[in-house]
């Protein structure tokens, strides 16, 4: 590996030799790890969701392994990875999500303000006003836009009459940035607006509860960059008052909007750390090969 | 850390990756021959080859563009994260540097003329005694960060980013040693100049090249230690994996 | 490097040669796809014709059954026949022979006729409901009696078969129905203006009867009403229930599994099991009366419960798991889900799966039968404990009557019955249109 040499004269014509040096292909690696191990520091001073030897079982799969995290209050954390690393998985194990799947198992601790979620004397539907959740695909109800945000209040008896109503739903579709487009037209379907509005009606929807914790699938995946764009200026505002739990497949998003992410892998959390140590010097060969590209 | 040497899904991402560092790598051997032919014309009085390492400096600034069209449009094109991001960034400010030991090789080439123009008489030998020394060990810092750069070598990049308080000593007590020559014979003064823009060139070459060692650091080991005393440096770049 | 190149072109034939190749082949291959056409017409339009044909053969056999002939006849109301006593006594008058004024009237037309059996006959061209006509108008208006008045009475069977030319006049006398004598009375009745034909609304008010002219299918229709409301209110509330408990609340396990399986067998049951079950069950053990609209119901309720489960189902499974997601994820229970927004998305879906299982239903005989709704039931069914027929039984009981104005009649009951069908195939539609309005 000592071929250089000073004396190997460059050429001046332009004809340059371009293995003047060479470049070494490999140099010691560690390659193999330990599943359990999670790299980064998994803590936060003010935790409003505290995850711990989190386990998934689909009947005998083992779909996410010992995942320990904390999520901070009115932080953004992105959860990125290849597909089937568990990421959805954990995401909806946040507000439970995952109990209409029969065959799902869940061990460890998930605690929001130090409750654990799965306590037998926890209401799935009291956790879920709590922590909302918005989808991959934009889902409004088949009504009106007003009704589609009028619906999380209305079920959990939120307002007294109609005018304390539609202060919220305006106050909701207003934090969403969706006013002005719709202010016209309340009475329309919600099905009848483009994708980037149904989604910002569906995140309406979600705040119109007032939870504290906002999940979020991959909420731009069917979007177009400019209404992807809107919905990230949208994630930025909403984390002054909520926080964010954001799973998404665009690393740039991930960098884009997030504090702190974390990397999912076949199953185990590798890495978790500030997104501006992610994204330009992460600690594990696994995360480095993802976000470069060097995958697979 | 980590510097992942597999292969990027996207093939044409490494071919270019690679370009681009056997471009820095070939400038730096350019960079290389420029010193070594300077220096050499200085001590063979030779001025005709002078004057070629002046006009090839040109050459050089041209590879510093290429280089730098190049990193734009790959960081453009590709939104390199990670080592690929670091790799990126330290070879664009590589090429800076390198560019610089050019001019600093050129300046070099330009005093050799100026010394031994036709006007005035050849300046006495002792004048002229620590320039050899200086640019071997500057060609030799030179020489070894570019290795480290093409191995990614983070121990030889230390070396050469403690070697340049070497060169530092060595230019001070040049300095001193010119300064009493003029004091002495205060028509030397010219020449001593002369003498002094070049060792300052040298001297300058070694602060280049540990710029170079200190991006190959970050490069390799994601810590930025520019600015940072010698010993913290070592510790950074030592750090275990 | 240029071997390289060499072999990684593609030979300058190749290009054209994949050419030739698919044009040969290609004039096969679009023959074979007209061929296919072919096929898909030919089905579709032999499909056609026999719809054509079935419905042309009964829309002409049974369009004449809607038009009924009537005799006008003099008519003297007779104070000494009707009201002897003369003191209007309604039951005196309920009881008065009013048949000696319909004979009486025809005497009067053909004074000539003389002799018992001559008599006899000419009294046969009138329908033996004639003199309950009378009564009804005398009872309704008393003034008439002492009145003469020409009155449009309803004609025999005989009579109107013979007007719808449906009796071939060249026959010999002893194998015509209509002989000629009465030939030549109906002819001249003809030829004066005193017989004519009219809306036959005795069709939609009778009962059965065993006189074609009397028969009607209100009896049927009222009893094919109660049965099919009684299978409707059983059925779909039962029906939707059980699909929306089994698709989304019923744990997945062995006994959710049987259950699903035994109604998917449930709907391929012959539907004449039913009706044996209904006998032994709902008759035998319960005791309920037979020949009610109330067995029969609940009979076919049976028989239509499996194919709205199935319907139900299928139109829950299609509500796009999105929408329970978004439900669940804003904290709405599991009712709520189903019942705000699950539900109304596969209502259309129900209620289509709903209706075709009623058209079913309405078309059912089978296990009508078994549990006696066969039976000859002259009065019109006023609830569902009364005895009723069904309109497919009824057209099954006419169809065996050889008569030929009974002929008549049951086309037209499957000319009303396809309308009951396409009515509620149309009520389908549009209820599933409405719903589905909105989005």
């Amino acid at each position: 590996m000592n071929t250089m040499t000073i004396e190997a004269r460059v050429p001046l014509d332009g004809a340059l030799n371009p293995n003047a040096r060479e470049v070494p292909l490999s140099s010691t690696q560690i390659t193999d790890y330990d599943h359990r191990q999670t790299v980064g520091k998994i803590t936060v001073d003010n935790p409003k969701m505290l995850c711990r030897e989190v386990n998934v079982y689909y009947s005998e799969k083992h779909a996410l392994r010992q995942v320990s995290l904390d999520i901070g209050a009115n932080e953004v954390i992105a959860f990125i990875g290849p597909s089937g690393c568990g990421k959805s998985t954990f995401l909806r194990c946040l507000n439970r999500m995952n109990d209409t799947i029969a065959s799902c198992r869940i061990t460890g601790q998930i605690q929001l303000d130090g409750d654990n979620i799965y306590d037998k004397n926890i209401d799935v539907v009291q956790l879920r006003a709590r922590v909302g959740m918005v989808f991959q695909k934009p889902n409004p109800f088949p009504k009106s836009i007003y009704e589609n945000v009028a619906y999380g209040p209305r079920i959990h008896g939120m307002v007294n009459g109609k005018a304390e109503l539609d202060e919220l739903v305006q106050a909701s579709l207003e934090r969403a940035g969706l006013i002005k487009e719709v202010e016209k037209r309340m009475d329309e379907p919600g099905t009848s607006l483009s994708g980037g509005q149904q989604q910002r009606l569906c995140i309406a929807r979600a705040i119109a509860v007032n939870p504290e914790v906002i999940l979020m699938d991959e909420p731009c995946s069917a979007l177009d960059p400019i209404a992807t764009a809107k919905i990230e200026e949208l994630i930025d505002e909403l984390r002054e008052n909520y926080t964010l739990v954001i799973v998404t497949h665009s690393m740039q998003q991930a960098a884009r909007v997030s504090q702190r992410t974390a990397y999912f892998h076949l199953g185990d959390l590798i890495e978790i750390g500030e997104t501006d140590q992610i994204f330009t010097n992460p600690k594990h060969k696994l995360t480095e090969d993802y976000i470069t590209g060097r995958f697979g | 850390m980590s510097i992942s040497h597999d292969a990027h899904t996207v093939k044409q991402f490494d071919i270019q990756l690679a370009n681009l560092r056997n471009l820095v790598l070939e400038m730096g051997g350019l960079v290389e021959d420029q010193i070594k032919n300077a220096v050499k014309s200085l001590d063979d009085e030779d001025l005709t080859l002078a004057r070629e390492v002046i006009s090839r400096d040109q050459i050089i600034n041209g590879l510093q563009v290429k280089v730098d069209e190049d990193s734009i449009t790959l960081i453009a094109l590709r939104q390199p994260v990670g080592s690929d991001l670091r790799l990126i960034m330290s070879l664009s400010k590589a090429v800076t540097d390198l560019e610089r030991i050019g001019d600093e090789a050129e300046k070099i080439a330009r005093m050799t003329i100026k010394t031994y123009d036709a006007v005035s008489s050849p300046p006495s030998a002792k004048l002229l005694r620590d320039v050899k020394p200086m640019a071997k060990l500057a060609a030799d810092m030179l020489h070894a960060c570019l290795d480290a750069l093409a191995r990614l070598d983070v121990e030889m990049a230390v070396d050469v980013a403690r070697g340049d308080d070497n060169l530092d000593q060595e230019f001070q007590s040049a300095l001193r040693r010119l300064i009493t020559y003029m004091m002495e014979d205060p028509r030397t003064i010219g020449h001593a100049i002369n003498v002094l823009f070049i060792i300052k060139a040298l001297e300058r070459i070694g602060d280049h090249a540990k710029n170079i060692a200190e991006y190959i650091i970050y490069l390799v080991k994601g810590k930025d230690v520019r600015h940072v005393s010698m010993d913290v440096l070592e510790k950074d770049a030592m750090a275990a994996e | 490097m240029n071997k390289l190149d060499d072999s990684a072109a593609l030979p300058p034939t190749a290009s054209r040669d994949i050419k030739t190749i698919v044009n040969a082949g290609l004039k096969r291959r679009h023959a074979a796809e007209r061929r296919f056409r072919g096929y898909g017409l030919t089905a579709i339009s032999l499909g056609l014709a026999f719809v054509v044909l079935m419905f042309a053969n009964i829309i002409g056999k049974g369009y004449p059954a809607f038009w009924q002939t009537y005799i006008q006849v003099p008519v003297t109301f007779d104070p000494t026949v009707i009201d002897p006593d003369g003191r209007r006594d309604p039951k005196a008058l309920e009881n008065a022979d009013y048949a000696a004024l319909v004979r009486a009237g025809l005497r009067g037309l053909f004074p000539q006729v003389e002799g018992r059996r001559e008599l006899r006959s000419l009294y046969g061209l009138i329908s033996n409901n004639a003199p309950l006509t009378l009564r009804a108008q005398v009872l309704a208006d008393p003034t008439l009696i002492g009145a003469s008045q020409e009155i449009w009475l309803l004609a025999s069977a005989t009579v109107d078969t013979l007007i719808k030319g449906n009796i071939d006049r060249t026959l010999d006398e002893s194998l015509r129905p209509v002989k000629d004598n009465e030939l030549g009375w109906i002819d001249q009745l003809h030829a004066s203006g005193k017989i004519q034909r009219k809306f036959n609304t005795i069709l939609f008010s009778n009962g059965d009867s065993r006189e074609p002219e009397q028969a009607g299918i209100r009896g049927a229709l009222m009893g094919s009403f109660y049965t099919l409301l009684i299978t409707l209110l059983l059925s779909f509330p039962i029906g939707v229930a059980t699909a929306v408990y089994l698709e989304e609340f019923a744990p997945k396990n062995r006994w959710t599994d049987l259950i699903e399986v035994n109604i998917n067998n449930l709907a391929a049951v012959p539907s004449i099991v039913f009706g044996l079950l209904g006998l032994a069950v709902f008759i035998n053990f319960f005791g309920l009366p037979r020949s009610a609209p109330l067995v029969g119901g609940l009979v076919l309720s049976l028989m239509t419960l499996p194919v709205i489960i199935i319907a139900g189902r299928a139109a829950l499974t299609s509500v796009p798991p999105s929408i329970r997601e978004a439900a669940l994820g804003m904290g709405a229970s599991k009712l709520q889900m189903v019942g705000h927004h699950v539900l109304p998305l596969a209502m259309p879906g129900m209620l289509t799966g709903s209706i075709i299982g009623m058209a079913r239903a309405l078309g059912e005989s089978a296990p009508l039968l078994m549990i006696g709704m066969v039976a000859f039931i002259v009065d019109v069914p006023r609830g569902i404990t009364d005895p009723a027929t069904v309109l497919p039984v009824q057209i099954y009981l006419w169809a065996d009557l050889p008569e030929r104005a009974f002929v008549e009649r049951t086309s037209a009951a499957i000319m009303v019955l396809l309308g009951f069908m396409v009515l509620m195939n149309g009520l389908a539609i549009v209820l599933r249109k409405r719903f589905e309005r909105r989005w």
